[in-house]
């Protein structure tokens, strides 16, 4: 592993604690490389990561080191193995798991949120951390989206780099802040967007 | 999306042989629209298929297969373009050039999704493609339009006539005159007399620049491929209010990115001068250096200032990033960043105005800019090493505009430069001053200061190309994010997105520019709202994917390998003197190894039976390609 990818894991990693996306010890993130998988280590705090703290692991099939590899890391190969991702962070961060409790789909009211998620689908299962079922659930919805909120639990966030997948997760957490706070507003909330009723369709 | 959907129509093609005047019309079925979409990945297919990589690319046998793609025409954004593949002789590789303008959606109206153009005429000649016949006789002339089938479009082989020997705004001109409405893409006098660069240019200037497909249809004796306009048919959408929402969508963000909304609208593609200058990667006198000193006399921002009247647009495309200028003598299209480079910085040249006179030369002609003020830097790097007696200096800014003009009369010097700076160099004993890769001269990012646009150099299917894929979003523009530009390591993933993704816009075709802004999720809702069911991204890309490893068979098939995978010496071994990049050079070969294993190809970057396998090749592969990859690294794909 090359200097330059550990510094965008720690960068990261560092940032997703700073901004309450994660607790000390929780989320996960990977890049992939060709047929190889790199992940941060189970149980690692990816506010304080180390070399020794990212995995080396085959995409298609386990060795040695799934040992130490995350639990999520079930999930992470299922997206890579279906989708474009070259790059995927899971946090945990507490406005989208409190909207997710409620509702079946997340649509953004605030601008940024609109730009670059339009719908964020709510999925759910009955075992939420590293399971087949979640390996089986999620790629199907991130063919399509680009980040997809396991209820409950958090968002797992695509993209062809690591701070891609940061953005859309550090949006979504914003976005959902928003959504809580205009709740408590009553509803009272002006539409500005032209065709902001098909985001649902997304 | 299954492949067989019934909201996927085939394609309709037509196939006209030169020699013998004989027009049919030909089908490709679901499937392939499936797995090729239309332009370039349609142009591969046939190509492949039709082992043109058996063909002298100037002889008759060769094939010309003009394309727009599914959404040509139908209102997404920037799409409003088409592809022309055949083997090109400058590279001898499979070659496509990509244009805007209006002619792809002007053939799309008369309900064709390609035209495949054989043979070779006898004498001067051009094609006139239309169903309507009120636009058909205004043009007079001999004989009456001739369709292939009775509902299709006619099709006629015209004597060129005056046509020949006209210049690329006169040809165009004269043809709109004769069939007003039409659309045409004409060959100038550079590819009447098979300069190894000319280009194809059609309406609103814009060009298929690269690799010498003017001199494949001067070969032909083609003078021009008109396409008479008012075609009754709209390019089917089956879900058009899907498709108006995404677009709108996708319009926003394309408002919403400085790139789009702002630089390219505002300087155009000049923008990057100063910025490649400053980054230290604008090559200067043959890339004997990284930074231009007098680049900001070339930069878009003089340009802006000195020259330019008015921005322009390909049709159906709200960025707008193509400029008409004026010297005060003459006006003229562009030029573009590279044309600026190419004519200016490569060639030490700070005089804007001889620049733009330089373009002009090179647009009336009809040549590629690139290739053309490259391989005159190269001649001056030779006259500079004593090789070559009374040839230009860098700097000489008269020079680079009388050879420009002398190129396309095949005068003097001229002859040899028309040939490209590959074979310059080599004839004149210096092969490794020819900043090419696959016999294409490189564009103006110098890889030392951006090592993952090195590898996508030496990678390129059609060789030194930045529009296979560009670096220049992650490693200088942060697009969509920024990377380490000198690391060596850990870029081949995000290259071969790049390379698959570009596959896939220039098969449907789309404006590269827009993924300043969008990325493949909207491209593939912009086709699922056209098809009428979804298309999965990774859908998306596994068609560039297959797209990018067809054009690999093709290549092999060619006879190229790993070594030809490769960057002039001077990249690999001389380090940047001065400069952000200074004491910087490219390792290739652990990049390219890397590259080799992401793409499931072996060490000698031939794909793997199971790749092919993956991507449904196994049968298009050609046998002697097939023999060599045959249970060779089942494991690594």
């Amino acid at each position: 592993m090359s200097s330059a990818v550990l510094e965008q894991f720690q960068l990261i990693g560092r940032d997703l604690f700073v901004a309450g996306l994660v607790s000390s010890h929780g989320g996960n993130m990977s890049m992939r490389q060709g047929d190889r998988i790199l992940i941060t280590r189970r149980g690692s705090m990816l506010a304080q990561l180390e070399e020794r703290d990212i995995v080396d692991i085959g995409l298609e099939e386990n060795d040695a080191n799934v040992t130490l590899a995350s639990t999520e890391i079930v999930v992470h190969r299922a997206i890579y193995q279906q989708t474009s991702a070259l790059a995927i962070v899971h946090a945990h961060p507490p406005y989208a798991i409190a909207q997710s409790l409620a509702k079946d789909e997340i649509v953004p009211v605030d601008s940024e949120g609109s730009y670059l998620l339009h719908k964020v689908p709510v999925v759910e299962a009955q075992l939420t951390a590293g399971s087949t079922e979640v390996a089986e659930l999620l790629p199907k919805w991130l063919k399509e989206y680009d980040l997809v909120m396991l209820r409950g639990h958090g968002p797992f966030a695509i993209g062809h780099l690591l701070e891609e997948a940061y953005q859309l997760t550090s949006v979504f957490e914003m976005t959902c802040r928003i959504l809580t706070i205009s709740q408590g507003m009553g509803g009272n909330v002006k539409e500005y967007r032209k065709g902001s009723e098909r985001y649902g369709s997304w | 999306m299954s492949p067989v959907s019934p909201t996927l129509r085939p394609l309709r093609g037509l196939r006209v042989d030169l020699s013998t005047g004989a027009s049919a019309e030909e089908e490709l079925s679901r499937e392939v629209a499936f797995a090729y979409l239309g332009g370039r990945g349609l142009g591969a297919y046939l190509a492949l298929r039709e082992r043109l990589y058996e063909v002298e690319p100037l002889s008759p046998e060769n094939l010309m297969i003009f394309a727009p793609g599914p959404l040509t025409g139908t209102g997404a954004p920037a799409s409003g373009r088409y592809s022309v593949t055949s083997r090109s002789p400058l590279t001898r590789t499979v070659f496509d050039g990509n244009s805007g303008g209006s002619w792809g959606v002007a053939l799309r109206r008369l309900g064709l999704d390609y035209l495949v153009v054989a043979g070779a005429c006898a004498t001067p000649g051009y094609l006139l493609v239309g169903g309507d016949s009120a636009a058909t006789a205004a043009g007079g002339g001999a004989g009456a339009p001739r369709a292939a089938s009775r509902d299709g479009p006619s099709v006629e082989l015209r004597p060129a006539g005056e046509l020949w020997g006209l210049d690329v705004p006169a040809s165009l001109a004269r043809l709109r005159e004769l069939y007003p409405g039409s659309e045409a893409g004409v060959i100038g006098p550079a590819g009447e007399r098979g300069v190894l660069f000319a280009s194809i240019v059609n309406n609103r200037g814009r060009s298929l620049g690269r690799g010498g497909l003017g001199a494949v249809m001067g070969a032909k004796r083609l003078k021009a491929v008109v396409v008479a306009g008012h075609g009754a048919h709209r390019p089917p959408v089956a879900d058009p209010e899907r498709l108006s929402f995404v677009a709108y969508e996708a319009e926003k963000l394309l408002k919403a990115n400085p790139i789009t909304s702002q630089a390219l609208p505002e300087f155009g593609t000049s923008v990057l001068v100063n910025v490649l200058n400053q980054a230290g990667a604008l090559p200067t006198r043959n890339f004997r250096a990284s930074q231009f000193e007098e680049a900001q006399a070339i930069s878009g921002e003089s340009l802006r200032r000195d020259y330019v009247q008015r921005r322009a647009a390909c049709r159906g495309c709200s960025i707008g990033c193509a400029r008409r200028t004026s010297t005060g003598d003459a006006s003229g299209e562009g030029p573009e960043y590279e044309s600026i480079w190419a004519l200016g910085a490569d060639c030490g040249v700070g005089d804007l105005k001889a620049i733009v006179e330089a373009g002009y030369a090179c647009n009336r002609a009809g040549m590629d800019t690139i290739t053309m003020g490259s391989t005159i830097a190269c001649a001056m790097e030779l006259t500079q090493e004593g090789l070559l007696a009374d040839g230009p200096r860098f700097g000489d800014a008269a020079a680079v505009v009388a050879l420009c003009e002398a190129t396309a009369r095949g005068e003097s010097l001229g002859g040899e430069l028309g040939q490209g700076s590959a074979r310059l160099a080599a004839r004149h004993g210096r092969p490794d001053l020819s900043m090419s890769v696959k016999s294409l001269e490189l564009p103006a990012y110098d890889p030392r200061g951006m090592t993952g646009q090195g590898l996508a150099f030496a990678t390129s299917n059609r060789g030194g190309c930045h529009l296979r894929a560009n670096m220049l979003g992650p490693e200088i523009l942060g697009v969509p994010k920024m990377i380490d530009r000198f690391a060596t390591l850990g870029k081949a993933g995000l290259l071969i997105n790049l390379q698959n993704l570009n596959a896939v816009l220039d098969s449907l075709s789309v404006c590269k520019f827009t993924a300043f802004a969008m990325k493949e999720d909207y491209y593939a809702r912009l086709l699922s709202a056209v098809w009428g069911e979804t298309v999965e991204p990774q859908e998306l890309l596994r068609i560039g994917e297959r797209i990018w490893n067809a054009e690999r068979l093709f290549n092999l098939a060619a006879g190229f390998a790993r070594a030809d995978d490769s960057l002039p010496r001077r990249l690999l071994e001389e380090p940047v003197v001065a400069g952000p990049a200074a004491g910087r050079v490219v390792d290739l070969p652990p990049m390219l190894d890397e590259y080799y294993i992401s793409r499931g190809w072996d060490g000698e970057g031939r794909p793997t039976a199971a790749k092919l396998e993956r991507l449904g090749l196994t049968s298009a592969a050609p046998g002697r390609v097939r023999e060599t990859t045959a249970g060779v690294g089942e494991d690594a794909a």
